[in-house]
């Protein structure tokens, strides 16, 4: 089953961000303290244990629990986030090449290509799953469109698969963003998100 | 304890010549601290240019072909000529000292690896000098970007010569600490009397020890495919480069790392005036964290598709545990103690608060769905200058400021030291906070140019900014050297009250290191001498 991507991300990244908030929270207020509290006042040489072997296995297990629950989560989404549809509700191909992009929409002879002066808008119909194809012609590219939170790299010699879900309708940027070479930073393209119907029109007035 | 105070003000002796050539391990790592130190200034020069084309949209300094040779070499520089000598350097310096050695194992192949490594650096620079450029495929030169068809010219193979010299001559100085460690060590200093930060030396050259050869091996096939054809061009071969190269290229962040949380660990020690807590722990924590080390590679690779992301996502997030302990024990060290916030103890400080940034942004990417979106953006190149510049190279300040009295014989002056802090504090953040933002909203990383429609003017502003501040802090360190050089505060043999046997010799130390030993019962037996337990 997959959803759109950003919502997958977006969920469990909220979990990461209120443990970093946490966890900086924690030693921030842990160093500053004992930057006040046991600053230097006179000649002193405190005396103190020098280990807690109980205090230092407890914390060890709670920090291996926070790793598994990571873990876990993240098992969790990437399962999602990774499958491949049996039965995707279109199919794109994708040929990367140094630096442009081109998107054919399988069992159409409908293509998209950037020229030097204008990037390929890729049109798509929202809240269906689409299944890209990719193939680079030369170098490693990376497809990744930020507004979905997702980039998968493009190989030569072999194809890469990946399925998507548009939710949000309107025009979003996409970029290469693996290096690869002189305009690598040039190497833009688009996706606009479309309802469904539209996408067929468009797809129709296309062909 | 005063020798060194009626010692007259020591110039070094013999000159420049014998000082190139002497294998006296305090002669050979200083040189190599010192020459890495000069490509830290130089690769710094060439991050200022890139941040200045970075503050406006639009190309206004340079073309997009000097750019990527820049940041390649940026890159390049920092990791295989700055960090990683400096890490390794500090060893060769500190290591003998702290095992209470007269000297290193295999000196005459430390000194060789001196030259290798300059060798090394040289060969790498001089493709800028070359017909197509230096290199200009990024520090990692993936296949086939650096194939022969797509990165042309002599400076990629200048670059491959260099690199495999600077990693030979790593390889060497790692084995020549090692050796030191486990053979060299004075009566009654057991591995489990090692100091913390001769154990993280450990850790360290056991993992350039087992990791380093597979960058060897991958330059020597990525040559062969450059000239004779035939390796990399396969439907697995471009992952097969890539598996090579971080196969050297994650334990390799450890050994830019491990060295300075040693120093962080035994500044903060002596400053708060406490044996280091939890030392068992700690020395188990860098073990395990050299172990896993070896087992987290691919995640570098979670956006290929190519590789088992869950594994490695599961050996990389399971670094909390090593990594919470060694915080744990830092600041278990703190709380409780007599705590002096002179400038080591600051720089320590600084780099405990901040690396912890850059090792919560790792726990992200150690995430394959969270690091999806954020791989090859400006958000990685935010993690990893938290972790090795407002990680490692604070730890690295805070053990300049700490050791130079015993290196050079006269102290810093504090005050610079502390302006110098303060600048750099500020600038690091102000460099490297908001590329987080930046790689979050969309910016890729290794590009020259962003669209000026893309609302991050102000963010790339702002972190132009950052770095020139940044600039102006290397610059007061620069001067406190001048200054304290030229009007000389004579340091004493232990001017902190150390707790290691490097302060039990005079400062600087003699050819031999040591008249006489203390009596080692400790991982701190210049602590139990002072406080009787």
């Amino acid at each position: 089953m997959v959803a759109d991507t950003r919502d997958e991300f977006l969920s469990l990244f909220s979990v990461y961000e209120w443990l970093m908030v946490a966890v900086t929270a924690v030693v921030f207020g842990a160093v500053f303290f004992a930057l006040v509290r046991y600053r230097r006042r006179d000649d002193e040489w405190p005396r103190g244990r020098d280990e807690h072997k109980l205090a230092e296995s407890v914390y060890a297990i709670l920090l291996a629990l926070i790793a598994a629950g990571l873990v876990a989560l993240t098992f969790r989404t990437e399962s999602r986030v990774d499958s491949l549809s049996a039965a995707p509700k279109l199919r794109i191909d994708v040929t990367a090449f140094q630096w442009q992009w081109l998107f054919q929409y399988a069992g159409s002879d409908v293509s998209v290509i950037g020229g030097p002066s204008s990037e390929p808008v890729l049109v798509v119909p929202a809240h269906q799953v689409i299944q890209f194809s990719a193939r680079s012609d030369d170098v490693i590219h990376s497809l990744w469109v930020p507004d979905e939170r997702f980039k998968r790299d493009v190989f030569p010699y072999r194809t890469t698969r990946f399925d998507l879900v548009f939710d949000r309708l309107g025009t979003h940027p996409g970029h290469c963003a693996e290096f690869c070479g002189l305009r690598h930073a040039d190497m833009n393209f688009r996706v606009r998100v479309v309802p469904l119907d539209e996408f067929r029109r468009w797809l129709e007035g296309r062909a | 304890m005063s020798v060194a105070l009626e010692r007259p003000a020591r110039r070094e002796s013999g000159g420049l010549v014998a000082s190139v050539l002497s294998t006296d391990h305090k002669r050979v790592g200083l040189s190599i601290m010192v020459v890495a130190f000069w490509w830290f200034l130089l690769d710094g020069v060439f991050a200022l240019l890139m941040r200045t084309e970075l503050a406006r949209p639009g190309l206004q300094l340079m073309t997009r072909d000097t750019y990527n040779q820049l940041f390649t070499e940026h890159g390049s520089g920092m990791i295989y000529l700055f960090v990683t000598p400096l890490a390794l350097g500090l060893g060769v310096y500190f290591v003998p000292l702290m095992v209470g050695a007269a000297g290193i194992a295999w000196p005459r192949a430390a000194l060789a690896a001196f030259w290798l490594l300059i060798a090394g650096g040289l060969t790498m620079d001089s493709g800028w000098f070359t017909a197509h450029g230096a290199a200009k495929f990024g520090w990692t030169a993936f296949y086939p970007l650096s194939d022969a068809n797509r990165s042309p010219g002599l400076g990629m193979d200048l670059w491959i010569v260099g690199v495999s010299l600077a990693t030979l001559a790593e390889l060497v100085l790692a084995a020549c600490i090692l050796a030191t460690i486990l053979r060299h060590r004075a009566p009654g200093m057991t591995m489990l009397r090692l100091p913390v930060f001769a154990w993280s030396q450990v850790a360290t050259t056991l993992m350039v020890l087992m990791s380093f050869p597979a960058l060897i091996v991958a330059m020597a096939l990525l040559w062969w495919d450059r000239h004779l054809g035939g390796v990399f061009d396969t439907p697995g071969g471009p992952a097969a480069y890539q598996h090579l190269f971080w196969f050297y290229g994650h334990p390799v962040v450890y050994v830019m790392f491990f060295p300075f949380v040693g120093i962080a660990a035994e500044v903060i020690a002596v400053f708060s005036r406490r044996r280091f807590f939890g030392y068992t722990a700690m020395v188990l924590s860098f073990l395990a964290f050299a172990g896993l080390s070896m087992s987290v590679w691919a995640h570098h690779m979670f956006a290929t598709g190519q590789v088992t992301n869950q594994y490695f996502s599961l050996t990389s997030t399971a670094l909390i545990v090593p990594a919470g302990v060694e915080y744990f024990d830092m600041i278990a060290t703190m709380v409780g103690g007599a705590i002096l916030l002179r400038t080591p103890m600051l720089f320590a400080v600084g780099f405990l608060l901040q690396f912890l940034i850059g090792g919560l942004t790792g726990i992200i990417v150690a995430s394959p769905p969270l690091d999806y979106h954020v791989h090859d953006t400006q958000f990685v190149v935010a993690h990893l200058h938290y972790v090795l510049f407002a990680g490692s190279i604070f730890a690295f300040f805070a053990g300049v400021y700490y050791w130079w009295p015993k290196i050079f014989g006269f102290f810093l002056r504090e005050r610079l030291g502390k302006l110098h802090f303060a600048l750099m504090v500020v600038g690091t953040n102000l460099t490297f906070f908001p590329l987080h933002v930046l790689g979050y909203e969309g910016m890729a990383r290794r590009v020259a140019d962003y669209s000026p429609h893309s609302g991050w003017t102000d963010l790339n502003e702002l972190s132009t900014l950052g770095s020139y501040l940044l600039a102006g802090s290397v610059l007061v360190f620069l001067a406190n050297v001048l200054v304290s050089t030229r009007r000389r505060q004579p340091a004493p043999a232990d001017p902190w009250q150390g707790h290691t046997l490097e302060w039990a010799t005079t400062s600087p130390p003699p050819p031999g290191n040591f008249d006489s030993l203390p009596e080692i019962r400790s991982y701190a037996p210049l602590y139990d001498a002072r406080v009787r337990t």
